[in-house]
């Protein structure tokens, strides 16, 4: 019995070391992540807890609101000073034009890319791909003068300024969108193609009966992708817009902050209002969404 | 002779495969027509039209013919550009003859050594100097613009993706509520840049009971004019101590253009720069997550065996593994930082005189509020002709520091 015990206490003791360390090691693993989290939290509770406080409340520097229901007001009064009746609406549309539209393009596109054969495809693509090195910056300037042509133009038929066409049809052709999508179709197996061709259809029916269908997780990533890049859009938007017709969100919430100026709590329950949908979707949808993300990063 | 018979033998064979062929082309270049077509109007031509449009004094309406006298009112007078780029040239020249010389083992390799360090003592005076006068005899703020470019993106792509990586690491051991951390994290990705912005200019602002200020007040900092401070941050830490960097640089006849390199970013700058770290940081570690599980684990298995111990298997294993995701999120942040607008319009303060606009944004003023276009296009060509040189400065580097396994 004694010759068993001896040899195992030293094997004991480092157990015990280690078990010591390891959860030192966790605790710290927890205590970094954790405290990560509080950071990234902070602005959003801050935006919450200030888009309650009453006015005076602002005014005497208090962090938490004393009557939240009555902070409510807050955000009626923010609704209808900042006109966000209008520029949901606004948003709303722009970006369901943009996602259709750009669906109808990148889809196509996509799957000629991945699965027709054509002289110059490969080249073709190239040139697809290299026009994402091409800054938004550079563009924007000659884009809102032939914009400005195509409104002249087009006017009696379809005015481009102060409308929708110049707000969605030059977002419709995503180069990202058609660059994951096409990453997408090739990886479809041939055998499904020559059971299709077999059967008489064409490269619509297969795109739209097996391809599509197949597809689901990317063409959703790329729906949220298209939706996040719709809704934040606010450059693009000023320049195009003079009215506040057509004008979307954040360009809406941008001048609300400008001229805001000393009304926080207003200007804190504007950013809730137009943030909400986003992060909404967003919680609902986080899982495909990640994922979706993190294959971009993989692929690119 | 054979070859043709062939040919012309199953002439009659193929006319129906090259029926199909050419059917085949046809149905691919009818899906792509809308998609080139407007990439075609909205993405490559414009590119020209820009390049048209910065050679010509253009007011809303285009006016008279300019040549290349926008860019020279950017870039200062030609003479100084090419004494720029002279001086550039003969820095790359020594850096060749210096690389080329160590393989070498012949006598004369020392004096060539030390000719390339001659070369690279004017290149770098060249250079230097020229600089200098373009700034002088250009647009001064747009050299500082892009210098708050430049601080911008080298302050926040290491602390972005270190602390990116970080989180990554962490989030990749078996961790209990591992969703739940990503999902926050990435939170701020997610939010309308206009909003997270704003609510960014409350927090940083100048009053003291502002959040950015209660934290420093834990240090023992005073409160700080944060979004409004047009100071560099130098400046702010030699005032600290009683220097007024300032006034030091002008009893030294400090050039001003080199007084405000000097003086480092400022504090708006730096509160825009670490709001950019709050949105980015999550996103980040979301792909280095996704870089982290793409590493074969059997990987991990040899190295242990081999007696590694976990700083040796991190950084011998999974860093080269994850160098492909580093330099993918190098791009993307750099980028992002040249072509920053947004977050930066709804976060400037006039009283941050100018200190936070990055190059994207100088150009947007220029066209936006100045309604130069011809003047705004001929910078964002420069600026288009500086993305393209650090790709290809990245790219050189990637070739040999990644490793695609």
């Amino acid at each position: 019995m004694a010759n068993q015990t001896l040899p195992a206490k030293p094997a004991e003791r480092q157990q015990v070391s280690f078990w010591y360390r390891y959860k030192l090691g966790r605790a710290l693993l927890y205590f970094v992540l954790t405290f990560g989290a509080i950071v990234a939290l902070t602005p959003f509770v801050y935006m919450l807890l200030g888009s309650l406080l009453t006015r005076g409340e602002m005014l005497n520097r208090k962090l938490f609101p004393r009557d939240p229901i009555a902070g409510l007001q807050n955000y009626v009064q923010a609704w209808n000073e900042a006109n966000f009746n209008e520029y949901f609406i606004n948003s709303i549309q722009i970006t369901t034009i943009t996602i259709v539209g750009m669906l109808i393009v990148c889809v196509l596109a996509a799957y000629a890319f991945a699965r027709v054969k054509f002289p110059g495809r490969e080249a073709i693509f190239g040139i697809f791909l290299a026009t994402m090195m091409i800054p938004e910056t550079i563009l924007l300037i000659p884009n809102f003068l032939i914009v400005n042509r195509l409104d002249k133009m087009m006017k009696p038929v379809l005015p481009w300024l102060n409308n929708w066409p110049s707000l969605t049809i030059p977002f419709m052709a995503s180069v990202f969108a058609i660059f994951l999508m096409r990453q997408f179709f090739t990886q479809i197996p041939d055998e499904l193609w020559d059971a299709a061709r077999i059967d008489g259809a064409g490269h619509v029916r297969f795109m739209v009966q097996v391809v599509l269908p197949l597809s689901k997780a990317v063409l959703f990533t790329v729906i949220i992708f298209q939706f996040i890049g719709s809704w934040n859009a606010l450059v693009w938007p000023l320049v195009v817009t003079s009215k506040p017709d057509w004008r979307p969100i954040a360009v809406g919430l941008y001048s609300f902050i400008s001229e805001a100026g000393p009304e926080l709590q207003l200007m804190l329950a504007g950013a809730v209002i137009t943030t909400a949908p986003v992060l909404i979707l967003y919680f609902f949808t986080q899982k495909q969404f990640t994922e979706g993300i993190a294959t971009t990063g993989l692929k690119g | 002779m054979a070859q043709h018979t062939t040919v012309y033998g199953s002439q009659g064979r193929m006319s129906g495969a090259k029926k199909r062929a050419i059917r085949e082309a046809t149905t691919g270049y009818l899906f792509i027509a809308p998609a080139t077509i407007l990439l075609t109007v909205f993405g490559l031509f414009p590119l020209i039209y820009a390049v048209y449009i910065s050679l010509h004094r253009w007011r809303i309406k285009k006016g008279p013919f300019l040549g290349l006298k926008n860019y020279t009112k950017a870039l200062g007078a030609p003479k100084d550009i090419l004494w720029f780029v002279i001086g550039i040239a003969f820095l790359i020249g020594s850096w060749y003859l210096w690389k080329s010389m160590t393989r070498e083992r012949r006598n004369w390799a020392m004096a060539a050594k030390f000719l390339a360090v001659i070369v690279f003592i004017v290149g770098a005076w060249g250079a230097f100097t020229g600089l200098g006068k373009m700034v002088e005899s250009g647009d001064q703020k747009m050299f500082e613009a892009f210098v708050v470019t430049i601080f911008y993106a080298v302050g926040i792509v290491p602390m972005q993706l270190g602390l990116a990586l970080l989180l990554a690491v962490m989030l990749y051991q078996k961790i209990k509520g591992k969703d739940w951390y990503r999902m926050v994290y990435f939170m701020p990705y997610v939010t309308i840049t206009v909003a997270s912005a704003g609510v960014f200019r409350a927090i940083f602002s100048r009053r003291p009971e502002s959040i950015a200020n209660q934290i420093v007040g834990w240090l023992g900092i005073e409160p700080q004019k944060w979004l409004q401070e047009p100071h560099g941050i130098w400046e702010l830490v030699f005032g600290h101590f009683g220097i007024n960097l300032k006034e030091v640089f002008n009893n030294m006849g400090v050039d001003s253009f080199v007084a405000f390199i000097l003086a480092g970013p400022s504090l708006a700058l730096l509160s825009i720069m670490l709001y950019n770290l709050w949105v980015f940081v999550g996103y980040n570690s979301v792909i280095f997550l996704a870089g982290l599980g793409a590493i074969p684990s059997d990987l991990y298995e040899a190295a242990e065996i081999d007696g590694a111990n976990r700083w040796h298997i991190f950084r011998h294993v999974t860093l080269p593994l994850l160098s492909p995701t580093i330099y993918f999120l190098t791009i993307i942040t750099v980028m992002g930082v040249f072509k920053a607008i947004n977050h930066v319009l709804v976060m400037r303060e006039p009283a941050a005189q100018g200190t936070v606009d990055t190059a994207s944004l100088y150009i947007f003023d220029q066209f936006y509020l100045s309604t130069r276009f011809g003047y705004a296009s001929a910078i964002a060509m420069i600026l288009f002709l500086v993305i393209l040189t650090l790709t290809f400065v990245q790219n050189r580097i990637a070739q040999r520091r990644v490793f695609y396994g």
